[in-house]
């Protein structure tokens, strides 16, 4: 996502930070599932352990807040932002579209915490798209 | 906007890493600038400026 800039201290701290928040999602999302199959939690503990893998999901938005806070190159900043923009809007226009198709046809159905990794794999695809408007 | 930035680092015998380096962005900002494909902000222009010991109005010019 950041081409040559990974010298840049601000993406060093991002990409550590990010690295943290997705070892988190994937110790709680290995947990939840461990937990919903041999222990059968009920009640408000059943909630708790669901929502957990969402948590670090939720951080990676601080996460890329801090960054841009902390982003000193406002070219960089701003293709990151527009990137984003992209990616929003490629997910929300991708997913309305999915959810009539749902509603009216029949195609198979997609499950919500998907978007999330959907609107990721966007923002890398536009970023370096952004990026080579700069060159 | 068009821009004297080539001139102006030219003059100094900057390249544009030098150039970005003294102003602590990347050279590709400086690039991007230069060729007009990015307008800075008001503080980068006042850096800008400053560097060049010039004016804002001394380095862009608004293209008509």
């Amino acid at each position: 996502m950041f081409g040559c800039t990974t010298n840049n201290p601000a993406v060093r701290r991002y990409l550590v930070r990010f690295a943290v928040v997705i070892g988190f999602y994937m110790l709680f999302l290995v947990g939840t599932v461990w937990a919903f199959v041999h222990a059968h939690p009920t009640g408000w503990l059943a909630y708790l352990l669901a929502v957990m893998p969402a948590l670090p999901i939720i951080a990676s938005l601080v996460v890329v807040g801090i960054y841009l806070k902390e982003e000193k190159d406002e070219l960089v900043r701003a293709m990151f932002v527009q990137s984003l923009l992209w990616a929003i809007g490629a997910t929300l226009a991708s997913t309305t579209v999915w959810g009539f198709l749902e509603n009216f046809v029949h195609v198979p159905h997609m499950d919500l915490f998907l978007v999330f990794p959907m609107f990721c794999a966007f923002a890398g695809i536009f970023s370096p798209m952004v990026n080579a408007r700069y060159k | 906007m068009k821009n004297r930035l080539r001139v102006l680092r030219a003059e100094r015998e900057w390249s544009q890493a030098d150039l970005a380096e003294r102003l602590e962005v990347s050279r590709q900002s400086v690039n991007a600038i230069e060729t007009g494909k990015y307008d800075p902000s008001l503080p980068l222009a006042f850096r800008l400026a400053r560097l060049f010991e010039t004016t804002i109005e001394g380095i862009f010019t608004e293209e008509c």
